[in-house]
């Protein structure tokens, strides 16, 4: 039989009780102060600055930072003289006066702003003054060191860190998910950025065009190694100055890119056979009627071509020749295998829906698409169905992330390999023997075709003595690598060139500039071309 | 015995207590001493995010490009760069005196390219 506990024991209980109790309480903060905490400590660790991650181009050099700022509040019930605080911090900050004295005299705000975003230096300035009733909230400003060289493809921040143009909008997600130290590698290569710009925008000087841009493109990874639009802007600066443009003309504008789409037409004569040989004849002469209208040549040509010179000599005539043998109806399902008839999807936001002849697609249309007109395309989007036709033959899309080396993004076969290799000899011969003469660099085999398109005036008409003139480079050319494209809007004659504005005067030698610079950066090996042409030619 | 163990239980928590302050007077200070330094980290960050901008910024190739205008210096011509693998090496059975380095396919037209009749 057990005993009842006496009163000794049960307080003997009762204390053993509280000491466990105690001691339980003693552990736990232990275990709290030593874990919990230090824990809690390290998350707090990281750099909390910024709202968005670099901007890097492919070698991991800087093209856009946050960098830290202050927003400057003031509490003007505590200013002494309010006009006095009002000048000195209009002084410091560059705010405007009246708006700070207006903001300080309503008594409805107990907070103003007074400057967003100010420097260091500024701030300084305004610690200097040593006023009262002063907060600095800190924030973060968007920075673009290389200042307009990229302007348009990065685009820009607003107030509040949302991107509202170029990547800074189409990578927004990736730049908030790696935002506090972290680093998005465009596939920009800041060299060839540069290169591009600089002889872009000299030429664009040289020939007083009113628009100028170019794009580098790798043709296996459709990545998009530079791209420029002329004019330009400063995106550190909030307000453009005279002249300045944000339009990405590259891939928000569509134009008739005229004798350049004869790559397209000779393209799909190689896959419908239409072709006997590069050797045949195709007679000339004056103009070539359908219907109620002639094809006419923009220069003099001779009665008769082959069909190589038709390309290398860009005849019009000749080309609708070609295009007519397959037709219409596979001119427009050639083209839309290629992506030209719909408005491409890249990273940029800015995008341009083509404009083409729609359901009256009959024999003219199709004359005038094979050399060019009646077709309005994007750049970018031009550059990228030529792509795939000297890439072997295979789709790509344009990207403007870093891919891995050793990548291949080529998607399906939309034409043959043998196409695409005649092709590339085709585009060869119009450099070494046609109108891009001017492109055959030393020790870079140079593939391409030139382009000189009217320009459509604001009545529909095509304004006189008004260009649009365009290069389309490959190279090298027997195992692509890189393609160029140089467009430049409204050129004019100048006294080197005889007054000549034509693509062979203007476009053709920025582009080869390009081509000359960007080669040895870019890696591409000084081999010699082949012997022997895809058909045996030498 | 119980008296014993019972002071020994109370003087054992009070000198547990004086402890436990001294350890958590000392992680206070410690922590304080994280945090100053968790804001140095942050602005020498900060500041190396400013430098490096800056460099960046001088070291563009813009400016590279006018600085070398400026004491007149020129972009190579393409046939005159080439890559470590086409050098010769010591090895190469190829005597390099008087002998081609390699299979240059370059050259540099000695006259301006003559002018063709096509042109568009």
């Amino acid at each position: 039989m057990i005993e009842a506990p006496t009163v000794f024991q049960r307080r003997i209980v009762i204390g053993a009780g509280v000491c466990v109790a105690a001691f339980m309480l003693v552990g736990i903060r232990l275990v709290d102060v030593t874990l919990m905490r230090s824990a809690g400590t390290d998350a707090a660790a990281g750099p909390a600055m910024a709202a968005r991650a670099d901007l890097t181009d492919r070698n991991g050099e800087l093209l856009a930072r946050d960098l830290p700022v202050k927003d400057i509040y003031a509490r003007p019930h505590e200013f002494w003289d309010k006009a006095q605080a009002a000048k000195d911090l209009a002084a410091a900050t560059g705010a405007d006066e009246r708006r700070l004295l207006e903001g300080f005299n309503n008594s409805k705000h107990p907070y103003v702003l007074v400057a967003r975003r100010i420097t260091p230096d500024a701030e300084a300035r305004v610690m200097h003054l040593g006023l009262p009733g002063l907060e600095f909230e800190p924030a973060s400003k968007r920075y673009y060191p290389d200042g307009r060289i990229a302007a348009q493809v990065m685009g820009v921040t607003d107030p509040d860190n949302n991107g509202v143009s170029g990547l800074e909008m189409g990578l927004q997600d990736r730049l908030r998910d790696a935002a506090d130290g972290g680093a998005v590698a465009t596939s920009i290569d800041a060299r060839v950025q540069y290169i591009l710009t600089h002889e872009v925008a000299e030429a664009r000087k040289t020939f007083s065009a009113h628009a100028a841009g170019g794009i580098v493109m790798d043709v296996k990874t459709g990545e998009v190694i530079a791209m420029t639009s002329q004019p330009d802007f400063d995106p550190n600066q909030r307000k453009l100055e005279d002249g300045d443009s944000t339009r990405n003309i590259m891939a928000q504008d569509v134009y008739e890119l005229g004798s350049v789409f004869k790559i397209f037409s000779f393209t799909l004569a190689f896959e419908d056979h239409t072709l006997k040989s590069l050797d045949e004849v195709f007679p000339i002469g004056q103009g070539y009627k359908i219907g109620k209208y002639t094809i006419h040549e923009a220069e003099h040509m001779p009665a008769t071509l082959m069909a190589r010179d038709i390309l290398a000599q860009s005849s019009n005539i000749g080309t609708t020749q070609i295009a007519l043998r397959s037709g219409g109806a596979r001119q427009r399902e050639f083209l839309t295998s290629l992506g030209l008839l719909s408005p491409l999807k890249t990273m940029l936001p800015e995008t341009a829906r083509p404009l083409f002849p729609g359901a009256n697609w009959g024999m003219i249309e199709t004359a005038t698409v094979s050399f060019g007109h009646g077709i309005s395309v994007s750049p970018l989007s031009f550059l990228t169905a030529a792509a795939t036709v000297v890439n072997g033959g295979r789709r790509i899309t344009p990207t403007f992330i870093r891919q891995p080396p050793g990548t291949d993004n080529r998607g399906a076969q939309v034409i043959k390999p043998e196409t695409s290799e005649q092709m590339r000899d085709l585009l060869r011969y119009v450099v070494t023997n046609g109108t891009g003469r001017k492109a055959d660099i030393p020790g870079y085999d140079v593939g391409g075709k030139t382009g000189s398109a009217q320009v459509p005036g604001p009545n529909g008409r095509y304004l006189a003595h008004a260009l649009r003139t365009s290069f389309f480079a490959v190279f090298p050319v027997h195992n692509p690598r890189y393609v160029v494209f140089v467009l430049m809007d409204q050129p004019h004659g100048t006294k080197e060139t005889g007054g000549f504005a034509l693509a062979a005067y203007t476009a053709v030698p920025a582009a080869a500039h390009v081509v000359a610079r960007i080669a040895p950066l870019l890696g591409v090996p000084n081999v010699p071309p082949p012997a022997k042409l895809a058909d045996g030619r030498p | 015995m119980v008296r014993a163990l019972n002071l020994f239980c109370v003087a054992l928590m009070g000198l547990t207590i004086l402890g436990l302050y001294h350890v958590s007077e000392k992680a206070r200070v410690a922590h304080m001493e994280l945090n100053k330094t968790h804001r140095q980290i942050v602005a020498e960050k900060g500041a190396i995010a400013v430098l490096q901008t800056e460099w960046q910024h001088v070291a563009n190739s813009d400016r590279v490009q006018q600085l070398a205008a400026t004491h007149g210096m020129n972009d190579a011509a393409s046939a005159q760069l080439s890559s470590f693998d086409q050098m010769p090496r010591r090895s190469d059975d190829t005597p390099l005196n008087g002998s081609p380095v390699h299979n240059v396919n370059a050259e540099i037209p000695a006259t301006p390219q003559a002018q063709t009749g096509f042109q568009d």
